[in-house]
């Protein structure tokens, strides 16, 4: 009890602090900053203060970006401000209203329903504001015009994966793996293992080791929209990169549905083996996605497949439980499984352009032109710096060789998810025009604090140091195969037309799974074949083919594109 | 037929002034001119508000983009109105409708009535103004909420109904509740009992409390019971209001609701949970198909039509009040 009123009376002091601190420091730095980077000369006009709107459709918290400190030092050099709103509930009926009410915040940064806004033409083309307005976003997405470009020739939205620089891949695990509780590896002396079999014996020993404790062995994610996780993870296994729903061939790169497919079945089969050696969380099938990440930050769940970026907060709780006690047990590693021996595995991204997710400006922005200068501004190398690392000093540090580094405190600090909350880091890394992920500075510094070397090495705690070297690496992705060029990747941000029969197949595909699958895991083992040649029937009732043709085209017109035929 | 006949003296009169023909009528018409204008707003409102919107199911026989102007649309006919009615999950989806229409139309008369009259049994009006006010509460929780209460209450790791029934022995494991498709128009039902009962005992309340107290005290002095003073005073006293709300209430067979079960079901109960709305959400506005969320609309409002006629026919029939 004492000690923790003294841990909360030392917060109040830190939060205390760190808000004098923000009010007296904002005001020294912005001033510098401010007059290297305009350039282009929006202080020069001395413009008056504008507030715009900004949508993004994941969930999250509402705020100003003037209310943080990235944002308040940015609205300091344009005068502008946006209000962020995140959404809440379903993407599709979001944007299903902003469309048929025909008004939209001011920028749109939309996920999966943006060939929606986009067929309903509820972006501006920004073609001639970049020209005229804005130099810096020229110069970064100059390169992928070719794949920016809509049929009509214009830009709609800004991509957010142009690579500037060269190119740096990632020191841990950020996408898709499957995942495994770091004291199942301890218990069983750090061995090496590659293929399916082994990860799940892993599994099935610790859990017949320890009864006791209410262990559950593997869980998966399958509520709504993020039904994905349970589908993608055959095409991992398989050995290849996360396409979505379908496999394109290295040699004809024709696409392959693999919903139907050995793999898929196999990878069900097991999880129903699971199911019946009661290891398998049943309520997988009925948890929302709340109920899952809860599980996960539990600390019960030995195993899972997901995509990093699904689970965050439960690994970061994880992290921060272990930070302050010393044990990692409880925190998870991701490994490379694939189904054999022979497999390569490809979980890693290919360096690639996703030219279907971005910010845009709608038509009901008043103001594009400021906008366009705001995003402008956002690309030069002092800003990029600015919502990657941050403020020298205060959240990252400069060696002697002008490398850019981070102390175990700034580490610290900007892992915690209030800080990154409050200083911006959450709302500006991403979700704006930027340095996609991998670019790199003219000094070689990275773009991203996360891919810097010095802070990838620094970020790591004991326990990861004793994992790393029982597994004789130096980072976590070392334990990956490097990725093989694929020119098209991903084919899931190949668009596919609102209301086509591609997109009707896609939802009848989904409705389909959502129902068989939990049907054939939870099934009696001895039904499993009956049920899963029933789903393969009506399966077979699907334009499976023509969806497959659309994707095969689309690849190709892909590869044409960036090959400049 | 007490009711028929007091009906009559009231059509009467209005046959007597069109006697007088078209003359008689503007005779009326500039005798009543001030309550004629005083209804032009609302008749305005009416029209703008309920009869313009319709030009917009036009929409149903397009391939509407909302980007293009009205001229600029594809018109395509009865392409999807075939789509509606010919996918194969089409009666499926109206059979979950219409069973869970029914389910909560019955459940929610009967119980909304028998609590009615129970709390106006009820003698300590503190009592009863608790029991009342608790029974409104959950009224006013969003369902989404709800929802998520009752699928904590239902989970299979630590929900109170699964250690309930597991603490009785009556089950040896626990249930999943929302996986099985067949529990859930059970689950719905009495979700939605939970969710309104208090709520709808309101009308129900204040048609009590318009019955003449004589009438009570009179079959008291009768030696009538408790029972049968409900049987005979209190039910044919509220009949009336019990009627029309069944019409109105049949009328809307087709909305069966929409947040509950999209929030409640999942890939296991589909089969059962899916309606008609959450059909629509997903083959018309999730995929940018206006066109056929328009469509459906239009076949919704269809069978409302024919079900709320038809339901006051058969109310005139049996000689009871009704709607017009």
């Amino acid at each position: 009890m004492k000690k923790r009123r003294f841990w909360l009376s030392c917060l109040t002091i830190v939060m205390l602090a760190s808000l004098l601190s923000a009010c007296s420091g904002g005001k020294e730095s912005n001033q510098p900053l401010g007059s290297t980077s305009t350039g282009g000369g929006a202080q020069e006009e001395k413009l008056d203060k504008v507030t715009f709107t900004y949508f993004n459709a994941v969930a999250g918290k509402d705020i100003n970006t003037n209310e943080t400190r990235i944002g308040k030092i940015i609205e300091d050099q344009t005068g502008v401000n946006f209000k962020i709103e995140h959404l809440v509930g379903d993407e599709n009926t979001k944007v299903g209203t902003f469309i048929a009410s025909n008004s939209y915040p001011d920028v749109l940064v939309p996920g999966g329903s943006i060939d929606k806004l986009l067929s309903a033409g509820s972006f501006i083309p920004l073609n001639d504001l970049i020209e005229e307005h804005a130099p810096n976003i020229k110069r970064v997405y100059e390169p992928y015009y070719n794949l920016m470009k809509a049929e009509d020739g214009n830009i709609y939205f800004l991509p957010m994966s142009a690579v500037v620089g060269e190119y740096i891949s990632a020191p841990n695990i950020e996408q898709g793996a499957f995942w495994i509780q770091r004291r199942v590896l301890k218990e069983a002396g750090y061995p090496k293992i590659k293929t399916f079999d082994e990860y799940l014996s892993l599994i099935r020993d610790y859990a017949k080791k320890h009864p006791d404790e209410d262990l559950t062995g593997y869980i998966a994610l399958t509520t709504q929209d993020q039904f994905f996780a349970l589908t993608n993870p055959p095409m991992h296994l398989a050995g290849y990169p996360n396409d979505g729903g379908v496999i394109i061939d290295m040699e004809t790169h024709e696409a392959n549905d693999y919903a139907d497919d050995e793999i898929t079945k196999r990878y069900l089969q097991e999880l129903n083996k699971l199911n019946a050696d009661g290891l398998f969380d049943k309520s997988s099938f009925v948890d929302n996605r709340d109920q899952y990440i809860a599980k996960i930050a539990s600390g019960k769940v030995l195993g899972f497949f997901d995509y990093r970026w699904q689970v965050g907060q439960a690994m970061n709780n994880l992290r921060e439980v272990s930070l302050q006690t010393g044990n990692d047990d409880l925190e998870y590693m991701a490994l490379p499984i694939v189904f054999d021996e022979n497999i390569k595995d490809q979980y890693l991204d290919p360096p690639s352009f996703v030219n279907n997710r971005g910010v845009g400006i709608s038509v009901s922005a008043k103001d594009p032109v400021r906008i366009i200068k705001y995003f402008d501004n956002l690309l030069t190398d002092e800003n990029q710096i600015l919502s990657n690392w941050g403020i020298e000093g205060e959240t990252y540090s400069v060696d002697e060789n002008g490398r850019f580094y981070r102390t175990a405190e700034q580490i610290e600090q900007t892992n915690k998810e209030s800080f990154r909350e409050s200083f911006g880091f959450k709302y500006f890394e991403y979700n704006w025009p930027r340095y996609g992920n991998g670019s790199s500075l003219p000094d070689g510094n990275s773009v991203g604090a996360g891919r810097q070397p010095e802070v990838a090495q620094m970020s790591y705690h004991e326990g990861d140091k004793k994992l790393l070297e029982a597994y004789g690496v130096k980072s976590f992705s070392q334990l990956f195969a490097a990725p093989d060029e694929r020119p098209w990747y991903p084919a899931w941000s190949i668009p596919i037309e609102q209301g086509s029969p591609a997109q009707i197949f896609t939802q009848k595909k989904g409705d389909l799974q959502r129902k068989y699958f939990p049907k054939l895991v939870l099934a009696n083992p001895a039904e499993f074949d009956k049920i899963w040649d029933e789903y393969v029937k009506e399966f077979g009732k699907l334009k499976v083919k023509d969806y497959e043709q659309l994707i095969t085209d689309e690849v190709a017109k892909k590869i044409d594109l960036i090959q400049g035929k | 037929m007490d009711n028929v006949t007091q009906l009559r003296p009231a059509e009467t009169p209005k046959a007597d002034n069109t006697d007088g023909g078209l003359k008689g009528f503007f005779h009326k018409l500039s005798k009543q001119r001030a309550l004629v204008f005083m209804s032009v707003p609302f008749l305005i409102w009416l029209i703008v508000f309920k009869y313009l919107p319709l030009w917009g199911w036009s929409i149903a026989f397009q391939d509407y983009k909302p980007a293009k102007g009205m001229f600029d649309q594809a018109w395509v006919g009865l392409k999807h109105f075939k789509f509606l009615f010919e996918d194969e999950h089409f009666v499926r989806v109206m059979r979950n409708t219409l069973a869970m229409s029914f389910i909560n139309l019955v459940l929610g008369f009967v119980t909304a009535i028998t609590l009615a009259i129970l709390l106006n049994e009820l003698r300590k009006v503190a009592f009863k103004r608790v029991v009342q006010t608790i029974s409104y509460l959950p009224h006013f929780i969003s369902w989404v909420v709800a929802s998520s209460i009752i699928s904590t209450a239902l989970s299979a790791d630590g929900g109170i109904i699964n250690d309930v029934l597991l603490w009785l022995g009556l089950i040896k494991e626990p249930i999943l509740w929302l996986g099985e498709g067949k529990y859930f128009w059970g689950i719905l039902g009495v979700s939605e009992v939970w969710k309104n009962v208090g709520w709808n005992t309101i009308i129900y309340l204040a048609a009590m409390t318009s019955i003449d107290p004589s009438q009570y005290e009179a079959a008291e002095i009768d030696g009538a019971g408790r029972f049968q003073r409900i049987w005979n005073i209190t039910l044919p006293g509220i009949k009336s209001v019990v009627v029309i709300l069944l019409i109105m209430n049949i009328g809307n067979l087709l909305e069966t609701g929409f947040e509950p079960q999209y929030l409640l079901g999942n890939g296991m109960n589909v089969d059962y949970s899916e309606n008609l709305d959450i059909f629509v959400l997903k083959y018309g506005i999730q995929m940018g198909n206006f066109s056929l969320s328009i469509a459906a609309g239009m076949f919704k409002t269809v069978v409302s039509f024919i079900l709320l006629f038809t339901a006051n026919h058969i109310a005139k029939r049996l000689g009871e009040d009704r709607l017009f």
